[in-house]
């Protein structure tokens, strides 16, 4: 299972990496991106089954991050995990193909709840 | 003006209960180390600010103040450092910005009419406040260290 993590901070990727592990997914090959643009580079090479980005990244949003992918054919699992989690933008998300939505903070047992359901 | 709801919190302040989540959740792992502060606050002597905005119908801020000190034992924690090992200036910035993302983003999510939070800002002076602007502020003791949490107006004639 290959998963791209997308985030501006280094250490919220860290702590998403960290609780993927504490969620009993540590047999996943996890590569970090440091925004969307980033992201949208390293997806040819990496080729993953699963991103998991933030929302509120410097030069390309999570949001347009996955509005381009979309818009370029490309339909890999993709969830947000993001500090704001509103209605609004559970809503935006949804409409524009992700799967689901994790609002930080967040422990382990939300990881494993949110992912088992998304990955079945 | 209204700013957040505080109906879904039964009373309580949101804030203390939005940064007590937050901390338990992602820097201690156990509830209890983020206890309202008691007493005087003293002065900072070599202060940290981390703050992000919201842009929109209600504009805000949200500002988080501690020691250096405290935001170095906060990036210990947060990125497991050991205690023999340094913390990087840049690590720090990120730490306490991202402790301030996140207080903020939930925050934010309390208000009704929307908006944009930009992205966090970490500075060792202190933001200008002018009278007016100060809405509210929490002080905490994070494992008996000060760190206070204040929410300001950004709105036109509240002094910014």
């Amino acid at each position: 299972m290959r998963v791209l993590v997308a985030d501006d901070s280094r250490v919220m990727r860290q702590i998403v990496i960290r609780t993927l592990r504490q969620a009993g997914y540590d047999w996943w090959e996890i590569t970090e991106a440091s925004d969307g643009a980033a992201a949208l580079e390293l997806l040819p090479s990496v080729q993953p089954d699963l991103v998991l980005s933030d929302w509120n990244m410097p030069e390309v949003s999570g949001i347009e991050f996955l509005q381009r992918l979309r818009a370029g054919g490309n339909q890999v699992r993709f969830g947000f995990v993001t500090s704001e989690s509103t209605d609004a933008m559970r809503a935006t998300a949804e409409q524009a193909g992700a799967l689901f939505l994790i609002g930080k903070p967040f422990t382990a047992d939300t990881f494993a709840e949110v992912l088992n359901g998304a990955l079945v | 003006m209204t700013i957040i709801d505080t109906t879904v919190f039964a009373g309580s302040d949101p804030i203390e209960a939005i940064a007590q989540d937050v901390f338990t959740a992602m820097v201690d792992g156990e509830e209890g180390h983020l206890l309202p502060w008691l007493g005087e606050r003293p002065e900072p002597v070599v202060p940290v600010h981390a703050w992000v905005d919201v842009r929109g119908p209600v504009s805000g801020r949200i500002l988080l103040t501690t020691e250096r000190a405290t935001a170095q034992a906060l990036t210990r924690a947060l990125l497991a450092i050991p205690a023999d090992e340094p913390v990087e200036a840049a690590d720090m910035v990120d730490a306490l910005g991202e402790v301030a993302n996140v207080v903020g983003g939930n925050i934010k999510s309390l208000v009704p009419e929307g908006g944009v939070l930009t992205l966090p800002q970490v500075e060792s002076v202190r933001p200008e406040v002018a009278p007016g602007q100060l809405l509210h502020d929490v002080a905490f003791g994070w494992r008996g260290q000060l760190l206070v949490i204040s929410l300001l107006s950004t709105e036109t004639g509240s002094g910014r």
